[in-house]
């Protein structure tokens, strides 16, 4: 009856539902709190050279104001390097970054007393392009390369090249539940933290470097997060420092709260990239050289920029295997905040990159780009080692492309979709499929570790604690399940605790999609530290001196809430017996965990050309997606009529959670591609920044089918036989934009590649089908505005009564 | 006259007084009774997860609509019956909507979660079952980031109607309705610190207070004005509260049933419900604008008042050249809109002067009407252009044309050039081309956060030609019902 594989709710779905799930700013205030906000100018670039409180000081409420000058022990930290400050000193180098922090007594101060800062600055020249950077080579940290084969003999001998510029926009993370921490001030200087992040050890790590103090005199408790996304990786740190800055000179509790507004404009994004590519192929279609320079936006400090980098290089191939390639990557340094984690990590950028190349490369060769896509896709038997070395074991890819072209009608499709095309005047239809080949493992080698404890109480109930953090994905539930699977005992009888750095020391940020394979790992290692000594108590329990049956712990077995020896299975025990005995026999019935990934190695090179070669990823979690569109050709306004997806995520612990993870990024992949649009004035004032402006996917947004499924294949290498899926299916909602580039190319006809930027949205659409429009000779199609209003044939003027073309109701 | 809010929430009255009054909803339920269930995330009513239901005395009943907490002040609920996510379990255990989402994984961060049950709740009050297109509607105004919706949907198609407990079912109307009635029967006038709140029974009343305040901000839905209290700094010092004003909400027709009259506090969603037949194009139009916690709180005054160049109702009321009726201390006057606005949030209103009707005249069968909303997001968004179409033909001439496009200038304008051009011409692709000329010669967009300045001009053109096509193909369907 084991729990794993089991679709059972979400842990905390009924606190969830009725409103009584405790997130930081639901924590009742403690007597004397203080809120802490901080105050920035509103300038890009700049040099500070004033900076005067004293009217600030004077408005009621104000309990304190600190400047860089108040950090009792660094103002340098970061995730990779620690070249961001906490606090502005003479240089302002991003808009939103905190240059002074205040505490009140309420709110009303805070304002007041934002309003009375006043700073006196001289405004620098900010570089708020990729261009911009690149010209003035701003850029953070080394160009570095992944490279096989030869690529510059191998384009002089092409059939056929392409080269072009790729662009894609950011994202915000917006999760609902803003960034937020409250701190609990102890004596001798210890520091107790509530805070909504990824990342507890990282928040412990830099409050004590920040503040000075000892790492063990700091403890941060995670209960949960509304959303995540990415964005609480690293950038949780700052509220938490501040408040936790505030609570240790004021001895007061503290608790910091962003706004919506105030969160999406002071916090890092999905980084743009601007990508240059050249690619060589064939005629039929077979890429045998690709050069790609990525180029992101960094934003003003790293923050998690290389890793992110990392990440997109090694996602620039995707689910294409390429003889001859050489990536390069380079992080801009710009004056925006620093660009962060978010969902997917740099892959959904470099693999929308090649998917791109494939649509471009099927347009000029005016084939169907599943074709191309199929050509070149990851082999079974050969062609399946990745530029940076890595064998693709078990490779499901080939499957997945055959399983899906068929369950989508892909071929009868794109046929009626021609059709459509051809006879609506109002409407244009796009047919995509885009893949995913995604790494799972933290590039970074040390992260793949994680520790679990695990306790077992008197009745016979389960504590777990680890370092992962729950944020709606359902690790929680995963390794409950996994740790009642384990002792075969009901799940309910095993509660996942809050996350705490007291408990789980030395965590890795909940991230890279891995927290169920690590941190359930580590647990499940716990729990079989604690069954190895239970199985001697049941031994000797279940012995039988009248059947010759000696005590042997090794032919224990543990199933459906019960214990007993498979050599007389008749007899059996409760687990709750067992435990029992086991502390009147005392045994310790609680147990620390630790996994560590076994055969993963990656390095970067360390000569001037900073190739990387090894095996990052323990394996791959691949799918397809063949999305169906409708645009109107009047508003850009685009429908995704229908999705079909397919993913090899291994056998998962609970399905629908998976399937929860899976529509859930695909929709937040959806939106990156389409509606989610940041846009900023010419100073670097971000103007989209709460819901009315930035929209993300709405109810109305999703797909009317979405046919969603997976192969039924273990994976080999991974706990229970399951696949990572929390990032995965993000870059699945590339389909979409590949949709809509299908769209276009129906539109332009044969004679050209139509651009089309990312996001697509109704302007991008609307602006691209005009420029369309004026290109073409007039009389070429009907299908085109221009077409329509240039030169009308003779008797057209009038609608006839003749059967109207095909339209869409609106 | 009372000195004191008096509202119910979740069952139990709540009498209150002093600054709390100015507070929003939401923070006087998190901050003051301490029911943190209710989340607040963007403070402008474009995200639901703040949602309550708003149960109003109706007759001998108490009726329920969903709106957003954090955009409606606490002076704006008096005589009202809140009920919050707290409040929705049935006797401490789960209801049937709150099964179905832990059943189908409805939930996943969990901090929309209250919002999404809330407006389900409010969905499922009539303990009928729904189709995938109501609980779509229902939940526009809700905005989720993780489930991408689809595990929601399912939750609401999964719920056990059958098995539900009406709102009014877990609370009485009666004793709620009888307290509330009698508490209500007074106008009620409360000041703290530098700020007056005057919450009017009629519209004598009212046009006295304003008359004498000529300050005052009229508080009807508040969709509008409470996001620039929460976002904006705007701090009025003086408010009246249409919360309980008398007669103003209802919508009818005239005698001879070609003139839609509607009151100055009549919600959009009742505008809506009465669109549905008598003006489809409207009600397509409305079923885009906001969501339903937006329109069950907003007003169509409002929306004309607001005077946003983008607004999405205004551009109907200028082709069918509908009047405003203003009541102040000298009477009544009407104001056809197409002269109402005088400038940016500029109109022709005296200080002591409200909305008290708005009387548009209903397409003819001959009309050809349409009505656009082109925004980034189809739902839940602010328009980047709006743009209204009547033409009625003469055989294939265009004997009459009202064209009027919103997000292209300072104010909503009628495009009298474009019409004049289209007056007279053959109704073809090769005018209405030929019109998107004239029409953009006679706008002035700008670039912003809602769009550039070069995509409003090719909509102005593309509308003109979307026109076209849609009239083309529907010219034998009537634009309303006769």
């Amino acid at each position: 009856m084991s729990a794993v594989g089991k679709n059972l709710p979400h842990d905390s779905a009924q606190g969830h539902v009725s409103g009584e799930s405790i997130y930081i700013d639901d924590i009742p205030p403690m007597r004397g709190e203080l809120l802490v906000d901080f105050y920035y100018v509103p300038v890009s670039h700049a040099r500070v050279k004033n900076v005067d409180l004293s009217a600030a000081w004077q408005v009621a409420g104000i309990v304190g104001l600190y400047t860089y000058k108040d950090i009792p022990g660094h103002n340098m930290f970061g995730p990779i390097t620690a070249d961001e400050v906490l606090l502005v000193e003479e240089e302002i180098e991003f808009m939103g970054q905190p240059l002074v922090i205040i505490a009140a007594e309420n709110a009303a101060a805070i304002k007041k007393a934002k309003k009375a800062i006043k700073v006196d600055y001289e405004k620098l020249d900010a570089i708020l392009t990729i261009d911009e950077a690149k010209a003035c080579q701003s850029f953070i940290g080394p160009v570095r390369r992944i490279k096989r084969g030869s690529p510059v003999e191998a384009f002089l001998e092409a059939e056929h090249v392409i080269e072009g510029t790729f662009r894609n926009e950011g994202q915000d993370h917006f999760y609902l539940e803003s960034q937020a921490a409250i701190v609990y001030p102890g004596e001798c200087d210890q520091l107790v933290i509530h805070s909504s992040t990824q990342a507890p050890s990282e928040i412990q790590d830099v409050v004590a470097h920040l503040l000075g103090l000892k790492m063990s005199q700091v403890v941060c408790i995670t209960k949960r997060m509304g959303g995540g996304f990415g964005g609480k990786e690293s950038q949780g740190a700052h509220p938490a420092a501040m408040a936790a800055l505030v609570a240790l000179k004021t001895k007061r509790a503290t608790r910091i709260v962003y706004n919506k507004d105030h969160d999406m404009q002071v916090t890092g994004k999905r980084h743009p990239f601007q990508n240059d590519y050249k690619v060589a192929f064939s005629s039929d279609g077979r890429i045998s050289a690709l050069r790609i320079e990525l180029f992101s936006d960094g934003g003003a400090a790293n923050d998690l920029s290389s890793a992110v980098m990392a990440r997109a290089m090694c996602h620039s191939d995707n689910a294409y295997f390429i003889p001859h390639i050489e990536v390069s990557g380079t992080v801009c340094k710009t004056h925006f905040p620093p660009n962060t984690a978010f969902r997917g990590f740099g892959g959904p950028q470099g693999v929308a990159t090649i998917e791109n190349i494939i649509e471009e490369i099927a347009a000029y060769l005016n084939k169907d780009s599943l074709e191309i896509r199929k050509l070149n896709l990851y082999g079974t038997k050969d062609r399946n080692v990745t530029p940076y070395g890595q064998f693709i074991q078990e490779n499901s890819l080939p499957e997945i492309v055959e399983q899906l072209e068929q369950s989508s009608d892909y071929r009868q499709r794109q046929e009626e979709i021609q059709r459509f095309n051809s006879e609506s005047l109002t409407h244009l239809k796009g047919l995509g499929i885009s893949l995913v080949k995604f790494g799972i493992s933290f590039n970074t080698k040390f992260l793949n570790q994680g520790n679990a404890l695990v306790n077992i109480y008197l009745d016979g109930t389960v504590q777990v604690s680890t370092g992962a953090t729950e944020m709606g994905q359902g690790v929680n539930t995963n390794i409950k399940q996994l740790v009642a699977g384990e002792f075969d005992i009901d799940a309910e009888d095993v509660i996942v605790m809050a996350t705490s750095t007291e408990k789980n020391n030395n965590t890795s940020a909940t991230a890279a999609s891995s927290a169920t394979d690590l941190n359930g790992n580590a647990a499940l290692n716990a729990c079989k530290a604690i069954k190895q000594r239970l199985a001697p108590v049941a031994a000797s329990h279940l012995a039988s001196r009248e059947i010759d049956m000696l005590p042997s712990p090794t032919t224990i077995v543990f199933e459906n809430n019960e214990v007993y020896d498979y050599r007389r299975p008749g007899t059996r025990m409760t687990f709750k017996e067992l435990v029992r005995k086991g502390y009147l026999e005392r045994v310790s019935m609680g147990e620390r965990g630790f996994y560590a990934t076994d055969g993963i190695d990656f390095t970067w090179e360390a000569g001037p050309e900073k190739v990387a070669s090894g095996n990052p990823f323990l394996y791959f979690t691949t799918g397809g997606a063949v999305c169906e569109v409708t645009i109107d050709r009047f508003t850009g306004e685009t429908k995704v009529d229908r999705a079909d997806i397919l993913m090899d995520i291994g056998t998962p612990i609970n399905p629908g959670i998976a399937r929860g993870q899976i529509i859930g990024g695909f929709v937040q992949g959806l939106g990156w591609v389409t509606t989610e649009d940041l846009r900023y004035d010419e100073d670097g004032l971000l103007l989209s920044h709460s819901p009315t402006t930035y929209k993300i996917p709405n109810i109305q947004d999703t797909p009317p089918v979405l046919n969603v499924s997976w192969l039924d294949r273990p994976c080999a290498v991974n706990v229970k036989g399951s696949k990572a899926v929390g990032e995965p299916p993000l870059l699945l909602g590339i389909s979409v934009w590949v949709a809509v580039k299908n769209a276009l190319r129906h539109a332009a006809g044969t004679e050209r590649i139509p651009e089309l930027n990312l996001p697509a949205t109704n302007e991008e659409v609307v602006m691209r089908l005009a420029e369309i429009d004026r290109d073409l000779p007039g009389n070429r199609s009907r299908k085109t505005l221009a077409g329509l209003s240039s030169s009308p044939a003779p008797g057209d003027e009038s609608p006839k009564e003749e059967a109207l073309p095909l339209e869409v109701p609106v | 006259m009372r000195d004191y809010l008096l509202f119910y929430v979740n069952g139990r009255e709540h009498k209150v007084t002093g600054e709390h009054v100015f507070l929003p909803l939401s923070s006087y339920l998190r901050y003051v009774v301490g029911a943190t269930g209710t989340k607040v995330v963007c403070e402008e009513g474009d995200c639901g997860a703040c949602s309550i239901l708003l149960g109003e005395v109706q007759g001998d009943d108490i009726t329920y609509r969903t709106v957003n907490s954090c955009i409606q002040m606490l002076y704006q609920v008096d005589g009202l019956h809140i009920i919050t996510i707290e409040g929705l379990k049935d006797q401490g255990r789960l209801n049937p909507v709150q099964d179905a989402m832990v059943a189908c994984h409805g939930a996943q961060c969990g901090y929309c979660t209250p919002g999404f049950v809330v407006a389900m709740c409010g969905l499922f009050d009539g303990k009928q079952p729904a189709c995938i297109k109501e609980i779509k509607d229902a939940l526009t105004g809700n905005l989720c980031r993780c489930t991408g919706y689809v595990s929601i949907i399912e939750s609401g198609l999964e719920v056990a109607t059958e098995n539900i407990k009406s709102l009014r079912e877990l609370y009485p109307s009666e004793p709620i309705r009888k307290e509330l009635t009698a508490a209500t029967s007074q106008e009620v006038e409360l000041s703290a610190g530098n700020k007056r709140v005057y919450i009017p029974l009629t519209v004598e009343q009212a046009v006295r207070f304003k008359a004498a305040n000529s300050s005052a901000i009229i508080i009807s839905g508040g969709t509008d004005v409470c996001v620039n209290m929460n976002k904006r700094d705007y701090d009025p010092a003086i408010m009246m509260s249409f919360c309980r004003l008398e007669g103003q909400r209802d919508i009818v027709l005239d005698e001879a049933g070609k003139t839609l009259l509607v009151g100055g506090t009549a919600t959009l969603t009742k505008l809506e419900e009465f669109a549905r037949d008598n003006v489809p194009e409207l009600h397509h139009l409305l079923w885009l604008f906001g969501s339903p916690q937006i329109r069950n709180a907003g007003t169509l005054s409002g929306n004309i008042a607001n005077a946003s160049p983008i607004a999405d109702t205004p551009p109907f009321l200028f082709i069918m050249d509908a009047e405003l009726e203003l009541t102040g201390s000298g009477g009544t006057r009407r104001v056809c809109i197409t002269k109402f606005y005088t400038g940016y949030k500029q109109f022709d209103l005296k200080s002591d002067e409200i909305i008290t009707r708005i009387l548009i005249p209903l397409p003819v069968a001959t009309d050809l009407v349409k009505l656009y909303k082109v925004s980034k997001r189809k739902h839940l968004d602010i328009s980047s252009f709006t743009a209204a179409l009547r033409i009625s033909l003469e055989g294939n001439t265009i004997a009459k044309a009202a064209v009027c496009y919103g997000g292209v200038g300072p104010v909503i304008l009628r495009m009298y050039r474009t019409e004049e051009f289209l007056q007279g011409k053959p109704f073809s692709i090769e005018t209405f081309s030929k019109a998107g000329e004239v029409a953009i010669a006679e706008i002035t967009p700008i670039s912003d956060v809602r769009g550039s300045k070069e995509f409003r001009n090719q909509l102005a053109r593309n509308i003109l030609l979307k026109f076209f096509h849609e009239t083309r193909q529907s010219r034998r369907e009537p634009a309303c019902l006769p």
